[in-house]
């Protein structure tokens, strides 16, 4: 096991090497100059691009601009971005906890519902219940999350005021995001949950228990719960990830200062800095995540060996 | 990635807004506790800098003018109102003498004096801040050499006495006071430091109507509150609390913010202005304005097909401006029938352009023939993409097509590829542009913009490195802004920039004027008064007051 996470560890370093390099690349051969101009229409001094360029080592060739990229990473410094010129980690930090915060917030949302929704369909097949969730479900599905978030933002920040519009990183301002974001892998994971439940249900080491006479709780907690709940961690994983990436559209919204919007408006202004910074820290959190995941699988499947 | 799900989305998120907000019709602005002066409460997107040294749209400079007193303000229609400047006085142009007011101070206590003035502007211009609006400064004697790093004294700037400042420039130029009303012209305290100064960059002590609540929370808010020791007369409001919004739902939050009773000041989503207006004007809560900016076509004038101002003109006659700002604009757009905008008063000449004032088929396609652009010549549209030019593009390419038979090759590119493209020697065709006013003189339209020094490029690789990508020089143009700066007489200079004008826009069609600059805001007038835009496009925050 030990050696195994050491391994894994090992290839996240070989993943991180390759998705820089092809990052790195990439920003280069871009057509503009990432300093070469303002926000607006207007042209900038070509003695402040100079200088600028200079300063950021711009003028260097690619595999030296790469080197001094991968040194200072090294020492846990991004650099400094090309509009404000402030250091990145000094940028990127509150937006990285505000998304893990969101992220991590829309997770709980996503096993609570989700799961309950999905356990409740699959016990109560075809009742009321199970009809009235999956309806719900396949409206959630349906939606774009801009139509959810901007009719809630709509009912319950203007018409009724319950919440501020502008968040303010309080758990009041962040319920109606989260909800937001949740709401489609919510139906999702229930739809996964139902299904996979119900297939459990008619397995035979769960008619072999019954059979035992062991109390229902044992059946369902023990046997049908442990085993149906594996896609569904696999999927969290995946999405959790995801949400961890950023949220472009809730972040827009609700004007969440995330790293999605952050990345959307680097790329619009080939603020280099910041795409390598996001891009990295994502690269690095995916990897990690799917890690966890497959650890997971061994405690929860005694039959999964790790090696 | 989840992010990377394109933009696509937020925009169909603001068509989708109109939708939802459109149907409800509660609005009842509940605002803060109204007790003193009133905290007026507006949202913006997170500026470059809001020290003076770096301060550059519209965002940073209406907190930057907040905390700092210049020479000089501007009018919104582009008139000087003096400031600190007691007299601004200069008998050939090049030596200027600004009498300072004396006694006045920053909020720390530090006087302000002419050798706070030379220390902000140097600041400004010295080579390690790296500032994007030093250029403004370019015509003060010593501006090389600062910008250069080759000497850290701006030689231009001499303080005689405590309270006067003299300005020597390079050439004569009878407008130069006139520029000083720009935020990067402040004067600062010792404490400012370098221009790198980081603690003073996010907190500026300056010495405005207002000062620093704390420092800036960057993404968040920025807060300031009124200075009790203000030189001037002091601002009524308590304080003003700017909330920072997305730039990708800026306006949209901050118009539902309006509704929702947490901003007394709102920018509106383009598609949401007629909605607006019809709801909020019968209150008296609309607020439009005309300002100094145009939106125009360039035209590249070196390379064929319009290398000869006959071809210019059939586009410019081809183009049905009336019918674009009703259609797509909603009616929120004027007709620009010239280049410099109505604010200046003494040089705007309304239909100088005479291709401008209405379209005219015939005459297009007479200037065609004329000019060469034969039926199915290929014409190259460029524009900037994800700004919201998308729509108003494509109406005026399918006019072009419509009525020259051209075939117009629409190219939209990211904003920083798109002024590469913009800069290349060999670019041919239209691009689409916009400029807005530094400072209200009809120069800082017509000398970027037109003149050939204004074109910058580089010897080495060719690039327009300034503004004028159009690429027109006529050295009779060039002579006249020549004669106009060395001019001091107000309405004789003003004469030589209408010719000016006239020869570039009217007898060369350098480039195609299309639509004025007019701008629309939601205002709080059930609990202020005296809110007003000036010249940059922001409130006069320091004239607003609760109402009684």
């Amino acid at each position: 096991m030990g050696r195994y996470v050491i391994r894994r560890l090992g290839q996240m370093i070989v993943v991180l090497f390759g998705a820089t390099v092809v990052l790195f690349c990439t920003l280069f051969i871009l057509p503009g100059d990432p300093v070469g101009s303002l926000g607006g229409d207007k042209a900038r001094d070509p003695a402040v691009v100079a200088e600028l360029r200079e300063r950021y080592g711009l003028n260097d060739p690619l595999p030296v601009q790469y080197g001094n990229f991968v040194k200072n990473l090294a020492q846990g410094d991004l650099g400094e971005d090309f509009t404000q010129r402030r250091p990145v980690t000094e940028i990127l930090q509150p937006k990285l906890v505000n998304t893990a915060k969101l992220a991590i917030a829309a997770i709980i949302i996503d096993i609570v519902i989700g799961v309950l929704a999905g356990l409740i369909a699959a016990l109560f097949r075809y009742s009321f219940w199970d009809v009235l969730i999956t309806l719900l479900t396949t409206f959630a599905v349906g939606f774009p999350s801009f139509v959810i978030g901007m009719v809630l933002q709509k009912f319950f920040v203007v018409d009724l005021g319950l919440f501020p519009l502008i968040s303010d990183g309080t758990l009041n301002s962040m319920i109606l995001p989260a909800f937001t974001l949740a709401i489609l892998d919510a139906a999702l994971v229930a739809r996964l949950m139902r299904g996979t439940m119900l297939e459990v249900l008619r397995a035979d080491y769960v008619k072999t228990a019954v059979a035992k006479g062991l109390p229902r709780r044992t059946v369902l907690l023990k046997h049908v719960m442990r085993n149906s709940i594996i896609p569904v961690v696999t999927y969290l994983g995946i999405s959790f990830g995801t949400l961890l990436g950023g949220a472009l559209i809730t972040e827009a919204i609700f004007n969440w200062d995330g790293i999605g919007l952050a990345l959307v408006q680097a790329v619009q202004q080939q603020n280099n800095p910041i795409i390598i910074g996001v891009v990295t820290f994502g690269v690095a959190v995916f990897v990690l995540l799917n890690l966890i995941v497959d650890l997971l699988y061994a405690v929860l499947d005694p039959r999964i060996r790790l090696a | 990635m989840r992010g990377a799900k394109s933009a696509k989305w937020v925009v169909g998120a603001i068509v989708v807004a109109l939708a939802a907000t459109a149907c409800g019709g509660g609005n009842d602005n509940k605002g803060s506790d109204a007790k003193g002066g009133g905290v007026f409460r507006m949202g913006i997107t997170e500026p470059t800098a809001i020290d003076p040294v770096n301060a550059q749209e519209s965002e940073g400079m209406v907190i930057a003018r907040a905390l700092f007193t210049q020479l000089y303000d501007v009018s919104v229609d582009g008139k000087l109102i003096p400031k600190l400047a007691e007299s601004g006085t200069s008998a050939d142009g090049k030596t200027w003498i600004f009498k300072i007011k004396s006694g006045t101070k920053f909020t720390n206590g530090e006087v302000v004096d002419a050798e706070a003035f030379i220390r902000g502007w140097t600041r400004v211009a010295a080579k390690a801040s790296a500032s994007d609006v030093s250029y403004h400064m370019a015509g003060i004697k010593g501006y090389d050499a600062l910008k250069g790093g080759k000497s850290d004294k701006f030689a231009g700037l001499s303080a005689p006495d405590a309270n006067t400042l003299k300005v020597e420039l390079d050439k004569a130029d009878f407008e130069f006071d006139k520029k000083t009303a720009h935020a990067a012209f402040s004067p600062v305290p010792k404490v400012a430091g370098a221009g790198d100064n980081k603690k003073f960059n996010d907190a500026p002590i300056g010495n405005g109507a207002f000062k620093m609540k704390g420092s800036w929370n960057h993404n968040q808010s920025i807060s300031l509150v009124r200075n009790d020791d203000y030189g001037l007369e002091k601002a009524k409001l308590d304080g003003v609390e700017f909330k920072i919004l997305n730039p990708a739902n800026g306006s949209q939050l901050e118009y539902t913010g309006f509704q929702s009773g947490e901003f007394d000041y709102a920018r509106m989503p383009t598609p949401q202005l007629p909605v607006a207006k019809a709801k909020f004007e019968p209150q008296g809560e609309w607020y439009s304005a005309d300002f100094s900016g145009i939106n125009y076509l360039v035209v590249f004038n070196q390379n064929a097909p319009f290398n000869n101002p006959d071809a210019r003109k059939a586009i410019s006659y081809a183009i049905d401006r009336e019918a674009i700002a009703k259609s797509v604009f909603q009616g929120m757009q004027k007709p620009a029938t010239a280049f410099l905008p109505p604010s200046f008063s003494a040089e705007y000449q309304a239909g100088v352009c005479s291709t401008c004032v209405k379209q005219d088929k015939a005459k297009a396609k007479e200037f065609a023939a004329k000019g060469g652009l034969k039926p199915g010549t290929v014409v190259n549209f460029g524009y900037n993409t994800g700004a919201g030019h998308e729509e108003w593009v494509q109406a005026v390419a399918q006019q072009l097509k419509d009525v020259l038979g051209v075939e117009v090759k629409l190219d939209g590119k990211p904003f920083k590829e798109a002024l590469a493209t913009q800069q290349e020697k060999k670019t041919s065709g239209l691009w689409r542009s916009a400029w807005t006013a530094d400072y209200p003189t009809a120069d800082n339209f017509l000398a970027p913009l037109l003149s050939t020094a204004g074109i910058g490029e580089d010897p080495a690789t060719g690039k327009a490195q300034g503004d004028n990508r159009s690429r027109y020089s006529n050295p009779k143009f060039d002579e006249l802004l020549d004669q106009a700066r060395q001019e001091k007489d107000a309405a004789k200079r003003a004469e030589l920039y209408k010719q000016a004008e006239k020869l570039a826009i009217d007898t060369d069609q350098a480039v195609v004027p299309l639509w004025q600059r007019t701008q629309y805001r939601l205002v709080n007038t059930k609990k202020f008064d005296g809110i007003k835009m000036d010249f940059f496009e922001d409130p006069t925050l320091a004239e607003i007051s609760l109402k009684k």
